[in-house]
């Protein structure tokens, strides 16, 4: 009963008119940007953050989690009319949808994703109503030593997944963890690498640490690939898929939906992951593996149904623990913060509206996207049409005033200018820089469990292994840790990743 | 102007975080360290910065012993060119105000792309000023200086 009516709060809040415009607004614009290949999710929520901080806590994170799948799903629609990922997660959706599109299906792939992603979405969105109390009610349970290996496990796990060097990845994280130390010191009020600069007593404007890394990195990664984009443009009347097509992907998405609900669950899973998954899956239950590649209808249907749903349940731990699985969920939680939110298990009790809020309006937002996408295709064909020498000053301006406008002050852009350099050098090293912003994001709080535990043991560094929860979690990292060293599961995961290089 | 390395792209990423370990755990000797049992604002950097120096180390030997990947080339024109527009931006935006500090930012940017012409920039500036006018000032009731003197 408590579940129905833990629903009822939460459409209540996101069905009132105003949190429905900004859902729109989120999914529309969210889709629009999503789409320009080069732009992925993290991207695209960096730069239209500063938008959601004037609005009501819950308006803002509504339409923050409308830009996310938005963002996820015009991807797809550019991975399948142009061949172009828009971001990781639809590099899958290139291999089979382009290919329907290709063969003239272009509508029916279009609507095969749009609809399988709804399914997903529904599913996990429902799942995310049922399991988030459960985990909450566990983690009520954790004192400082639990967090801790909670975040050491879930920064290892997050960093095995993502694609690149893992002992990069892990680089990445401490390097994160460092920046996200400086600032004032919670315990002694010490300023610490302030470098005696009394802006930076805040700590560093995670904004503007995701648009240099992310947004602005991309512009310079991107500006001189002089891509050109053969445009499939299917015809509205080719929307409807076949009966035929219909049946093939009904199992498909059924286990995409599962594949990608328990990936999502994952710290480190998330959309990429369960695509790629689900992929796996299909090519090996299928009667016809040598069809994948040529336009497999289940090829598409999987992993885009693994996808939202893997993009919808990796909200659970960041609402339920406030650990961020991945980087849009780090994003979320800075979203969360900046609104005087702390994420973890008392959001549910403190502020039931923003939670059942933010789930009800997955749902809705899942609902708006069939509605509005399928229309609208002939306008998004047009727009990935848009020549970069447009979009890339556009982006440039667009996240510097944003930046601004996020304390009215310039000092947040001259941090993202900082960061642009380093993330083109990350990027010429080819470290991941996803990780160091799930480092930055947790610092203060690792930190914090860290020194608050070891002052309950007086200094004994074995309260980590005194608590059953926290050994699990640390013996479980560090069994990741071990198997990452072993050559052949190296090799595994060069080929899983082997395509997006 | 391609920035060109024979750069393996471990032996860069190792010097990187060597260097960035090592500088923090050199930085944060300056603060109070404390005892284990009740950590001084010194002790948590200290601890990441030396476990980072040495992770670094370990990437640089396997940059050294081969193996390992290649660098991307990183193209230095649009690096300094964008790094720059944004920085113009931030200084020109309360010193003069929005209606210089965009246009300047959107030529800088521009020319660090093949699709350079005054006609695009002017285009393109005026557009931005119109949206971002629409959106930042009138939308959403944001403080931003359009001429700052």
């Amino acid at each position: 009963m408590e579940f129905f009516n833990n629903l009822d709060i939460g459409f209540h809040a996101a069905l009132s008119l105003n949190n429905l415009l900004f859902c729109f607004i989120g999914v529309l614009v969210g889709t629009a940007i999503g789409m320009l290949p080069g732009l992925g999710p993290l991207a695209t929520i960096a730069m239209l953050l500063p938008l959601t901080y004037t609005l009501e806590p819950v308006s803002g994170l509504i339409m923050i989690a409308g830009i996310y799948y938005g963002a996820q799903y015009g991807g797809s629609t550019t991975a399948i009319l142009v061949n172009l990922p828009g971001e990781s997660s639809s590099v899958v959706s290139c291999l089979d949808g382009h290919q329907m599109a290709r063969r003239g299906r272009a509508g029916a792939a279009l609507a095969i994703a749009a609809l399988g992603s709804f399914f997903a979405g529904t599913v996990a969105t429902l799942l995310i109503a049922a399991f988030s109390p459960v985990l909450a009610e566990v983690a009520f349970l954790f004192g400082p030593v639990e967090y801790f290996a909670m975040m050491v496990l879930g920064l290892t796990a997050a960093t095995l997944l993502a694609h690149g060097s893992f002992i990069k990845g892990v680089a990445m994280v401490l390097t994160g963890l460092i920046l996200g130390l400086v600032g004032a010191d919670v315990n002694s009020g010490t300023y610490r690498f302030t470098f005696g600069s009394f802006s930076l007593t805040e700590g560093i404007e995670f904004v503007a640490v995701a648009m240099g890394l992310f947004a602005f990195t991309d512009i310079v990664a991107n500006i001189r690939s002089n891509q050109t984009r053969e445009v499939t443009a299917p015809s509205l009347r080719s929307l409807t898929m076949t009966a035929k097509e219909f049946k093939q992907s009904v199992f498909p998405v059924l286990r995409g939906t599962a594949i990608g609900s328990l990936l999502g669950l994952l710290p480190g899973g998330g959309a990429m992951i369960s695509s790629f998954a689900s992929y796996a899956v299909e090519k090996r239950v299928s009667k016809k593996p040598e069809e994948f590649g040529h336009g497999a209808v289940a090829g598409l249907a999987g992993p885009e149904a693994a996808n939202n749903a893997g993009a919808q349940t990796s909200f659970i731990p960041m609402l339920t623990l406030g650990i961020p699985s991945n980087g849009v969920m780090a994003l979320m939680i800075g979203a969360l913060m900046v609104h005087n939110i702390a994420p973890g298990p008392y959001v549910m009790v403190s502020n039931p509206e923003i939670f059942w809020g933010l789930i009800a309006s997955m749902w809705i937002g899942n609902a708006m996207l069939v509605v509005l996408n399928l229309p609208l295709i002939p306008l998004w064909v047009r727009l990935i049409q848009v020549h970069y020498w447009v979009l890339f000053p556009i982006i440039l301006a667009v996240c510097c005033v944003g930046l601004f406008s996020i304390e009215n002050r310039v000092l947040p852009i001259y941090i993202a200018a900082g960061f642009t350099v380093l993330g083109c050098l990350f990027w010429r090293m080819r470290a991941e820089a996803a990780p160091l912003l799930l480092g930055f994001i947790l610092g203060p709080l690792m930190e914090e469990h860290f020194r608050r535990s070891l002052l309950l043991s007086n200094g004994d560094l074995a309260i980590f292994y005194r608590s059953p929860l926290s050994v699990v979690m640390l013996s479980v990292a560090a069994v990741m840790c071990l198997i990452i060293v072993l050559p052949q599961i190296r090799q595994g995961r060069k080929v899983a990743f082997e395509e997006e290089a | 102007m391609i920035f060109k390395t024979n750069g393996r792209a471990d032996i860069e990423a190792g010097l990187f975080f060597t260097f960035f370990g090592a500088a923090t755990a050199a930085l944060s000797l300056q603060y109070r360290m404390g005892t284990i049992a009740a950590m001084g604002p010194g002790m948590f950097p200290f601890i990441l910065g030396s476990i980072l120096a040495v992770l670094g180390a370990i990437i640089l030997a396997k940059g050294i012993l081969g193996g390992g990947e290649k660098a991307r080339p990183l193209p230095l024109r649009p690096t300094i060119l964008i790094s720059l527009s944004i920085l113009v931006f931030a200084f020109l935006l309360l010193t003069v105000g929005l209606l210089v500090a965009l246009p300047v930012q959107v030529a800088i940017a521009m020319w660090a792309s093949e699709h350079f012409t005054w006609k695009r920039v002017i285009a393109l500036s005026l557009g931005l000023l119109a949206f971002c006018y629409g959106v930042f000032v009138y939308f959403l009731g944001m403080s931003v200086p359009l001429l700052a003197v």
